[in-house]
C-alpha cells in the first residue's frame, strides 16, 4: 500500500498556493526588501540607505569595502576627534571588519558601536554647564575601554569653582539635586 | 472537567512553558551582547541544529510510503514525534522573542502549524485507539461473537475519518514550512554571509 498525505487531487492546490507565497516574496524583496528580510530597523544614522545591497555583499555579509564607500579616511578626519580618525584609519589598513565593533539592525535608537560610552551625566549636563559636547570637559582615549580623563580648561575649572566640592569627578551625575528645580540656579 | 480536556490544557501548558523558556534562555544569551544570540555564530549554530532535526522527520514519511509493503515504520514514527518536538523548541531557542523580518515570520508561523496539526493529530489518533479498545473490551464482556464486535468496531473506526481534518493542514503547510525555511536561511547566508 503506497502511503499519500493528500488526496491527489489537492497537490496542484498546494503547489499553486506555495507558488503564489514564492512569488509575493519575490515581489516584495523588490519593493520592500527590508519588511521581508531585515532582523530589525535600520539605526537613525543609516536609516536612509538603500538598497540592502549598499552595506551587503552577496553571500559575504556587511563588508569594509561597503562602509568606506561612505566613511573613508578623509570623512573621519573631516568629522571625527583626531584620536578617533587615527584608530579607524588603522582598521581600515589591517582590513579589520567592521562589524568587529559596529552593529546595526537594533532598531532607530539604537547605539551602533558595541559597548558605546554612554553620558552617565544625563542631557540635563550640558543645560546646566553650557557644554556643547562631552569632549567639552573629557579627553577620550582612541578605544571606548579607555576611561576619559577631565580637561584642564577654562570650563572645567570655572565648573570647579562654582560647585566648590559639588562640581568633582563623580559628582556630576548628582546635578539634579541642586539644578532640577531651578531654585537654585541664580 | 473531562480527562480530554484535562489533558489538551495540560499539553497547552507544556507548549507554553516550553516557548517561554526557549525564549527566557535567548534573552538571557542577548543580554549584554552586540547582537541578539540568534545572529551569534551559536545561535547560527542553534538553527542549523534545529533544521538538522526537523529534517529527522521526513524519514517517517519516506520510510512509510516506500517501505509499506514490510512493515509500519514504528521506530521512524517515534524520531518523527520527538524530533517534531524538539527541532521547532530548537527553532525557538535560535529565534528568541524576535520577530521583524516577514519571511522567517512566515517560516515560523508554519513551522507552528505544521507542529501543532502533528500533536492534534497523534492525540486524536490515540484517543480514537483507547476509544475502540475499550468498547472492544465492553462488547466482549456482552457475550458477542468476534464477528459481530468485528463489523460494529469498524463502523466506530471508519468514524476517524471525520476527525482526519488535521491531515489536510499538516502535509500542504510541511511544504510550505520547507519553501519558506529554505528561502529564510537562502537570505540569512545572502545577506549574512556564507
Amino acid at each position: 500500500m503506497r502511503y499519500h498525505p493528500l488526496p491527489i487531487t489537492a497537490v496542484p492546490i498546494v503547489a499553486m498556493a506555495t507558488m503564489v507565497v514564492v512569488v509575493w516574496i519575490g515581489w516584495g524583496s523588490w519593493r520592500h526588501p527590508a519588511a521581508l528580510w531585515a532582523p530589525g530597523d535600520l539605526s537613525r544614522y543609516h536609516a536612509d540607505i538603500a538598497p540592502c545591497t549598499q552595506c551587503h555583499e552577496a553571500f559575504r555579509g556587511p563588508s569594509q569595502a561597503r562602509c568606506i564607500v561612505c566613511h573613508s579616511n578623509r570623512y573621519f578626519e573631516r568629522r571625527s576627534p583626531a584620536a578617533s580618525a587615527a584608530l579607524h584609519r588603522d582598521m581600515m589598513a589591517q582590513r579589520t571588519a567592521c562589524s568587529a565593533c559596529h552593529t546595526e539592525h537594533r532598531g532607530a535608537l539604537a547605539q551602533i558601536t558595541n559597548q558605546a560610552r554612554v553620558n552617565p551625566h544625563g542631557e540635563f549636563v550640558f543645560l546646566a554647564t553650557g557644554a556643547r559636547s562631552c569632549s567639552a570637559c573629557h579627553e577620550f582615549g582612541a578605544r571606548v575601554a579607555d576611561r576619559p580623563r577631565l580637561k584642564d580648561d577654562p570650563l572645567v575649572t570655572l565648573l570647579r569653582k562654582a560647585g566648590g566640592t559639588a562640581h568633582q569627578p563623580g559628582k556630576m551625575a548628582e546635578c539634579l539635586k541642586c539644578h532640577g528645580t531651578g531654585q537654585n540656579e541664580e | 472537567m473531562s480527562g480530554v480536556w484535562r489533558r489538551i490544557i495540560a499539553l497547552a501548558a507544556v507548549i507554553g512553558v516550553s516557548v517561554a523558556a526557549a525564549w527566557v534562555f535567548e534573552a538571557v544569551l542577548s543580554v549584554g551582547a552586540a547582537s541578539p544570540f540568534g545572529h551569534t555564530r551559536y545561535g547560527r549554530a542553534v538553527g542549523w541544529l534545529g533544521l538538522a532535526v526537523i529534517l529527522l522527520v521526513f524519514v517517517y514519511p519516506y520510510k512509510k510510503r516506500h517501505a509499506a509493503e514490510r512493515h509500519w515504520p514504528r521506530g521512524w514514527f517515534r524520531v518523527h514525534m520527538v524530533a517534531g518536538i524538539i527541532g521547532p523548541f530548537l527553532i525557538f531557542l535560535h529565534s528568541g522573542a524576535h520577530y521583524h523580518a516577514l519571511v522567517p515570520i512566515l517560516a515560523m508561523a508554519a513551522m507552528v502549524i505544521v507542529t501543532l496539526s502533528g500533536i492534534a493529530g497523534q492525540a486524536i489518533h490515540a484517543y480514537v485507539l483507547r476509544t475502540l479498545h475499550d468498547e472492544r473490551r465492553k462488547l466482549q464482556q456482552s457475550g458477542l461473537c468476534e464477528l459481530d464486535i468485528e463489523t460494529r468496531l469498524h463502523g466506530m473506526a471508519s468514524q476517524e475519518e471525520t476527525f482526519r481534518l488535521w491531515q489536510p493542514v499538516h502535509a500542504p503547510m510541511t511544504l510550505a514550512f520547507l519553501v519558506l525555511t529554505a528561502l529564510h536561511v537562502a537570505g540569512a547566508l545572502f545577506f549574512g554571509g556564507l
